[in-house]
Protein backbone atom coordinates (compact mmCIF):
# COMPACT_ATOMS: atom_id res chain seq x y z
CA UNK A 1 0.00 0.00 0.00
CA UNK A 2 1.79 3.61 -0.58
CA UNK A 3 0.47 5.22 1.40
CA UNK A 4 -0.86 9.36 1.45
CA UNK A 5 1.55 12.02 2.10
CA UNK A 6 0.82 13.70 5.55
CA UNK A 7 -0.61 17.07 3.86
CA UNK A 8 -3.29 14.84 2.20
CA UNK A 9 -3.96 12.74 4.81
CA UNK A 10 -4.44 16.17 7.06
CA UNK A 11 -7.19 17.57 4.59
CA UNK A 12 -9.04 14.19 3.93
CA UNK A 13 -9.14 13.60 8.11
CA UNK A 14 -10.63 17.18 8.09
CA UNK A 15 -13.13 16.86 5.33
CA UNK A 16 -14.40 14.00 6.72
CA UNK A 17 -14.94 15.05 10.53
CA UNK A 18 -16.30 18.70 8.77
CA UNK A 19 -18.20 16.61 6.30
CA UNK A 20 -20.07 14.75 8.93
CA UNK A 21 -20.80 17.99 11.14
CA UNK A 22 -22.44 19.62 7.86
CA UNK A 23 -24.21 16.38 6.52
CA UNK A 24 -25.58 14.63 10.24
CA UNK A 25 -25.25 18.09 12.01
CA UNK A 26 -23.47 15.70 14.83
CA UNK A 27 -19.67 15.90 15.81
CA UNK A 28 -17.81 12.92 14.46
CA UNK A 29 -17.53 10.66 17.53
CA UNK A 30 -17.03 7.04 16.95
CA UNK A 31 -16.47 5.67 20.33
CA UNK A 32 -19.63 6.80 21.20
CA UNK A 33 -21.66 4.58 18.43
CA UNK A 34 -20.23 1.63 20.27
CA UNK A 35 -21.59 3.18 23.49
CA UNK A 36 -24.99 3.60 22.11
CA UNK A 37 -24.99 0.03 20.07
CA UNK A 38 -23.94 -1.21 23.80
CA UNK A 39 -26.63 0.80 25.46
CA UNK A 40 -29.15 -0.32 23.33
CA UNK A 41 -27.69 -4.53 24.00
CA UNK A 42 -28.32 -3.82 27.67
CA UNK A 43 -31.45 -1.60 27.79
CA UNK A 44 -33.24 -3.17 25.36
CA UNK A 45 -34.98 -0.37 22.70
CA UNK A 46 -34.64 3.03 24.29
CA UNK A 47 -35.33 4.32 20.96
CA UNK A 48 -36.50 7.33 19.38
CA UNK A 49 -39.89 7.29 20.40
CA UNK A 50 -39.95 8.41 23.94
CA UNK A 51 -43.13 11.03 22.77
CA UNK A 52 -45.36 8.79 25.51
CA UNK A 53 -42.34 9.16 28.35
CA UNK A 54 -42.16 12.67 27.87
CA UNK A 55 -45.66 12.92 28.60
CA UNK A 56 -45.58 11.01 31.59
CA UNK A 57 -42.57 12.82 33.25
CA UNK A 58 -44.32 16.24 32.08
CA UNK A 59 -46.79 15.91 35.01
CA UNK A 60 -44.52 13.92 37.47
CA UNK A 61 -41.86 16.64 36.96
CA UNK A 62 -44.69 19.56 37.84
CA UNK A 63 -45.48 17.78 40.93
CA UNK A 64 -42.51 17.22 42.18
CA UNK A 65 -41.85 21.08 41.79
CA UNK A 66 -44.40 22.14 43.46
CA UNK A 67 -43.05 19.44 46.39
CA UNK A 68 -39.67 20.86 45.99
CA UNK A 69 -40.77 24.27 45.98
CA UNK A 70 -43.07 23.55 49.61
CA UNK A 71 -40.18 21.81 50.81
CA UNK A 72 -38.18 25.21 50.21
CA UNK A 73 -40.02 28.07 50.77
CA UNK A 74 -42.94 26.80 53.19
CA UNK A 75 -46.59 26.03 51.92
CA UNK A 76 -47.91 28.85 52.62
CA UNK A 77 -45.76 31.14 49.67
CA UNK A 78 -46.39 28.32 47.42
CA UNK A 79 -50.58 29.07 48.37
CA UNK A 80 -49.81 32.79 47.63
CA UNK A 81 -47.76 31.80 44.53
CA UNK A 82 -51.12 29.59 43.31
CA UNK A 83 -53.42 32.83 44.13
CA UNK A 84 -52.02 34.76 41.69
CA UNK A 85 -52.88 33.55 37.74
CA UNK A 86 -50.26 31.42 36.69
CA UNK A 87 -49.62 30.82 33.11
CA UNK A 88 -49.74 27.46 31.85
CA UNK A 89 -47.35 25.21 32.29
CA UNK A 90 -45.54 23.72 29.34
CA UNK A 91 -42.38 22.08 29.55
CA UNK A 92 -39.93 21.90 26.50
CA UNK A 93 -37.87 18.14 27.23
CA UNK A 94 -38.12 17.70 23.19
CA UNK A 95 -34.17 17.07 21.68
CA UNK A 96 -33.50 19.61 18.94
CA UNK A 97 -32.47 16.58 17.10
CA UNK A 98 -33.64 13.72 16.82
CA UNK A 99 -31.06 11.08 17.93
CA UNK A 100 -29.52 8.58 15.42
CA UNK A 101 -31.20 4.33 15.61
CA UNK A 102 -29.48 1.70 16.46
CA UNK A 103 -29.60 0.42 13.06
CA UNK A 104 -27.42 4.15 12.03
CA UNK A 105 -24.94 3.65 14.06
CA UNK A 106 -24.88 -0.52 13.03
CA UNK A 107 -24.65 1.31 9.48
CA UNK A 108 -21.87 3.68 10.00
CA UNK A 109 -19.64 0.78 11.82
CA UNK A 110 -20.01 -1.35 8.81
CA UNK A 111 -19.15 1.33 6.37
CA UNK A 112 -15.79 1.70 7.95
CA UNK A 113 -15.30 -1.99 7.19
CA UNK A 114 -16.82 -1.34 3.92
CA UNK A 115 -14.27 1.85 3.09
CA UNK A 116 -10.98 -0.75 4.57
CA UNK A 117 -12.54 -3.05 1.49
CA UNK A 118 -12.48 -0.52 -1.09
CA UNK A 119 -9.05 0.77 -0.14
CA UNK A 120 -7.39 -2.74 -0.43
CA UNK A 121 -9.50 -3.43 -3.95
CA UNK A 122 -8.43 0.19 -4.88
CA UNK A 123 -5.20 -1.08 -4.11
CA UNK A 124 -5.45 -4.43 -6.03
CA UNK A 125 -4.07 -6.23 -2.74
CA UNK A 126 -7.32 -8.04 -1.17
CA UNK A 127 -6.06 -10.83 -0.05
CA UNK A 128 -8.34 -12.86 3.64
CA UNK A 129 -5.88 -13.65 6.44
CA UNK A 130 -6.38 -14.64 9.69
CA UNK A 131 -3.60 -12.23 10.81
CA UNK A 132 -2.89 -8.55 10.82
CA UNK A 133 -0.55 -8.43 8.18
CA UNK A 134 2.62 -6.54 10.90
CA UNK A 135 5.76 -7.43 10.72
CA UNK A 136 6.36 -6.03 14.13
CA UNK A 137 2.97 -7.47 15.66
CA UNK A 138 4.09 -10.96 14.50
CA UNK A 139 7.77 -10.29 15.32
CA UNK A 140 6.49 -9.69 18.96
CA UNK A 141 3.48 -12.09 19.36
CA UNK A 142 3.94 -15.09 16.81
CA UNK A 143 1.61 -15.83 14.03
CA UNK A 144 0.34 -18.76 15.33
CA UNK A 145 -1.48 -19.26 18.19
CA UNK A 146 -3.07 -17.65 21.14
CA UNK A 147 -0.52 -15.04 22.50
CA UNK A 148 -1.45 -12.54 19.23
CA UNK A 149 -5.52 -13.21 19.57
CA UNK A 150 -4.63 -12.26 23.31
CA UNK A 151 -3.12 -9.23 22.95
CA UNK A 152 -5.87 -7.99 20.56
CA UNK A 153 -8.05 -8.80 22.58
CA UNK A 154 -6.94 -7.03 25.84
CA UNK A 155 -5.83 -3.94 23.89
CA UNK A 156 -9.47 -3.92 22.51
CA UNK A 157 -10.99 -4.00 26.10
CA UNK A 158 -8.53 -0.99 27.04
CA UNK A 159 -9.37 0.64 24.15
CA UNK A 160 -12.95 -0.19 24.77
CA UNK A 161 -12.80 0.65 28.37
CA UNK A 162 -10.73 3.70 28.31
CA UNK A 163 -13.25 5.27 25.53
CA UNK A 164 -16.40 4.80 27.32
CA UNK A 165 -14.40 6.12 30.39
CA UNK A 166 -12.80 9.46 28.68
CA UNK A 167 -16.11 9.49 26.64
CA UNK A 168 -14.03 9.98 23.66
CA UNK A 169 -11.68 8.84 21.44
CA UNK A 170 -9.65 9.76 18.23
CA UNK A 171 -12.43 11.23 16.57
CA UNK A 172 -14.56 12.89 19.39
CA UNK A 173 -11.28 13.97 21.55
CA UNK A 174 -8.67 14.52 19.29
CA UNK A 175 -9.52 15.75 16.00
CA UNK A 176 -13.86 17.35 16.88
CA UNK A 177 -12.55 18.31 20.51
CA UNK A 178 -9.32 19.34 20.26
CA UNK A 179 -10.07 21.76 17.13
CA UNK A 180 -12.60 23.25 19.16
CA UNK A 181 -9.87 23.78 22.04
CA UNK A 182 -11.98 21.83 24.47
CA UNK A 183 -10.28 21.24 27.80
CA UNK A 184 -11.51 17.78 28.23
CA UNK A 185 -10.59 16.82 24.67
CA UNK A 186 -7.08 18.30 25.22
CA UNK A 187 -6.68 16.67 28.20
CA UNK A 188 -7.71 13.17 26.68
CA UNK A 189 -5.73 13.63 23.70
CA UNK A 190 -2.40 14.00 25.26
CA UNK A 191 -3.55 11.32 27.75
CA UNK A 192 -4.14 8.63 25.21
CA UNK A 193 -1.15 10.17 23.31
CA UNK A 194 1.47 9.83 26.22
CA UNK A 195 0.30 6.20 27.06
CA UNK A 196 0.44 4.86 23.22
CA UNK A 197 3.80 6.41 23.37
CA UNK A 198 5.10 5.05 26.89
CA UNK A 199 3.48 1.40 25.84
CA UNK A 200 4.80 1.52 22.29
CA UNK A 201 8.52 2.00 23.26
CA UNK A 202 7.87 -1.14 26.25
CA UNK A 203 6.83 -2.99 23.27
CA UNK A 204 9.78 -1.96 20.84
CA UNK A 205 11.97 -2.83 24.11
CA UNK A 206 10.39 -6.54 24.01
CA UNK A 207 10.47 -7.04 20.94
CA UNK B 1 -33.22 8.70 4.72
CA UNK B 2 -30.65 11.92 4.68
CA UNK B 3 -29.67 10.68 7.56
CA UNK B 4 -28.70 7.07 6.83
CA UNK B 5 -27.39 7.89 3.25
CA UNK B 6 -24.88 10.63 4.69
CA UNK B 7 -23.87 8.30 7.75
CA UNK B 8 -23.11 5.52 5.56
CA UNK B 9 -21.43 8.50 2.80
CA UNK B 10 -19.20 9.29 6.00
CA UNK B 11 -18.29 5.71 7.24
CA UNK B 12 -16.97 4.62 4.15
CA UNK B 13 -14.98 8.10 3.29
CA UNK B 14 -13.45 7.73 6.99
CA UNK B 15 -12.53 3.79 6.42
CA UNK B 16 -11.14 4.83 3.20
CA UNK B 17 -8.96 7.61 4.27
CA UNK B 18 -8.05 6.01 7.66
CA UNK B 19 -6.70 3.07 5.31
CA UNK B 20 -4.63 5.37 2.98
CA UNK B 21 -3.09 7.41 5.59
CA UNK B 22 -1.72 3.95 7.35
CA UNK B 23 -3.82 4.24 10.45
CA UNK B 24 -5.24 0.60 9.98
CA UNK B 25 -1.23 -0.92 9.69
CA UNK B 26 0.00 -2.16 13.61
CA UNK B 27 3.86 -1.46 12.25
CA UNK B 28 2.73 2.36 11.22
CA UNK B 29 0.95 3.44 14.03
CA UNK B 30 3.69 1.86 16.42
CA UNK B 31 6.10 3.43 14.46
CA UNK B 32 3.95 6.98 14.62
CA UNK B 33 3.81 6.39 18.41
CA UNK B 34 7.96 6.17 18.60
CA UNK B 35 8.15 8.81 16.37
CA UNK B 36 10.12 6.62 13.96
CA UNK B 37 7.70 8.19 11.19
CA UNK B 38 6.26 11.55 11.63
CA UNK B 39 3.69 10.79 8.80
CA UNK B 40 1.07 9.99 10.35
CA UNK B 41 1.53 12.70 13.40
CA UNK B 42 1.85 15.22 11.08
CA UNK B 43 -1.16 14.22 9.02
CA UNK B 44 -3.09 14.25 12.35
CA UNK B 45 -2.04 17.83 13.46
CA UNK B 46 -2.95 18.90 9.86
CA UNK B 47 -5.88 17.91 10.10
CA UNK B 48 -6.63 19.57 13.66
CA UNK B 49 -5.34 22.56 12.11
CA UNK B 50 -7.91 22.51 9.18
CA UNK B 51 -10.53 21.87 10.97
CA UNK B 52 -10.01 24.65 13.50
CA UNK B 53 -10.48 26.61 10.24
CA UNK B 54 -13.64 24.66 9.29
CA UNK B 55 -15.36 25.19 12.37
CA UNK B 56 -14.05 28.98 12.21
CA UNK B 57 -15.96 29.11 8.82
CA UNK B 58 -19.19 26.85 10.03
CA UNK B 59 -19.41 30.06 12.77
CA UNK B 60 -19.27 32.61 10.10
CA UNK B 61 -22.04 30.75 7.62
CA UNK B 62 -24.27 29.35 9.83
CA UNK B 63 -27.22 32.22 10.81
CA UNK B 64 -27.67 30.71 14.33
CA UNK B 65 -24.93 29.31 16.93
CA UNK B 66 -24.05 26.15 16.00
CA UNK B 67 -25.17 23.33 18.97
CA UNK B 68 -21.49 22.19 20.26
CA UNK B 69 -22.24 19.68 23.01
CA UNK B 70 -18.83 21.13 25.06
CA UNK B 71 -16.07 18.42 26.44
CA UNK B 72 -15.02 19.25 29.97
CA UNK B 73 -12.69 17.59 32.05
CA UNK B 74 -14.19 14.75 34.21
CA UNK B 75 -13.28 12.28 36.86
CA UNK B 76 -13.19 10.03 34.14
CA UNK B 77 -10.49 11.89 31.21
CA UNK B 78 -7.42 11.05 32.34
CA UNK B 79 -7.78 7.39 33.35
CA UNK B 80 -9.34 6.74 30.79
CA UNK B 81 -7.19 8.84 28.01
CA UNK B 82 -4.52 6.97 29.43
CA UNK B 83 -6.18 3.21 29.44
CA UNK B 84 -7.24 3.91 25.65
CA UNK B 85 -3.52 4.98 24.79
CA UNK B 86 -1.93 1.69 26.26
CA UNK B 87 -4.92 -0.08 24.58
CA UNK B 88 -4.18 1.47 20.79
CA UNK B 89 -0.53 1.30 21.54
CA UNK B 90 -0.81 -2.86 22.21
CA UNK B 91 -3.62 -3.62 19.56
CA UNK B 92 -2.60 -0.78 16.93
CA UNK B 93 -6.11 0.17 16.90
CA UNK B 94 -8.42 3.00 17.92
CA UNK B 95 -12.17 2.09 17.88
CA UNK B 96 -12.58 3.04 14.23
CA UNK B 97 -9.47 1.12 13.34
CA UNK B 98 -10.48 -1.96 13.96
CA UNK B 99 -13.31 -2.26 12.05
CA UNK B 100 -11.20 -0.88 8.84
CA UNK B 101 -8.96 -4.12 9.45
CA UNK B 102 -11.33 -6.20 9.08
CA UNK B 103 -12.40 -4.66 5.93
CA UNK B 104 -8.70 -4.61 4.72
CA UNK B 105 -8.88 -8.55 5.29
CA UNK B 106 -6.94 -8.73 8.59
CA UNK B 107 -9.70 -10.72 9.91
CA UNK B 108 -6.95 -10.96 12.88
CA UNK B 109 -8.69 -7.59 14.26
CA UNK B 110 -12.06 -9.47 14.61
CA UNK B 111 -10.77 -10.16 18.19
CA UNK B 112 -9.64 -6.06 18.63
CA UNK B 113 -13.78 -5.42 17.76
CA UNK B 114 -14.90 -8.00 20.20
CA UNK B 115 -12.39 -6.43 23.15
CA UNK B 116 -13.55 -3.06 22.10
CA UNK B 117 -17.26 -3.96 22.77
CA UNK B 118 -16.21 -6.34 25.69
CA UNK B 119 -14.76 -3.28 27.04
CA UNK B 120 -17.22 -0.62 26.94
CA UNK B 121 -19.80 -3.18 27.91
CA UNK B 122 -17.22 -3.57 30.91
CA UNK B 123 -17.05 0.25 32.02
CA UNK B 124 -20.97 0.76 31.79
CA UNK B 125 -21.27 -1.72 34.66
CA UNK B 126 -18.32 -0.69 36.41
CA UNK B 127 -19.62 3.29 36.61
CA UNK B 128 -22.71 2.27 37.70
CA UNK B 129 -21.64 0.08 40.42
CA UNK B 130 -18.76 2.36 41.46
CA UNK B 131 -18.69 5.35 39.76
CA UNK B 132 -21.59 7.08 39.35
CA UNK B 133 -19.76 10.25 37.93
CA UNK B 134 -20.82 12.60 35.19
CA UNK B 135 -19.13 11.97 32.11
CA UNK B 136 -21.14 13.51 29.39
CA UNK B 137 -22.00 11.31 26.50
CA UNK B 138 -19.47 10.97 24.17
CA UNK B 139 -21.96 11.02 21.16
CA UNK B 140 -23.47 14.30 20.38
CA UNK B 141 -27.18 13.42 20.28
Amino acid sequence: MHYWPWWLGGIALASVALGHWVALERQMAVSGRFTALVNRWRFGSAEPSESAARKVSQAALVEAMRAATAAEFGKLELDEAAGTPQPPVTISAAPLRKRQTSAVHAIFLTSLVAGGLLSALLAGNVHYSLSLESERFGALFGNEGWPGPAALALGGVLVGFGTRMAAGCTSGHGLCGVSRFQKGSLVATACFFAAGVAVSFALGALG
Amino acid sequence: MRDTVGTAAVGLALGFSLSRIGFSSWDEVHRMFTFESLRMLLAFCAGVVVMALGWYAVKKLSRTSPRWIPRDIHRGTVAGGLLFGAGWALSGACPSIALVQLGEGKLLALFTVAGIFAGNWLYSVVHERFFRWTTQSCIDD
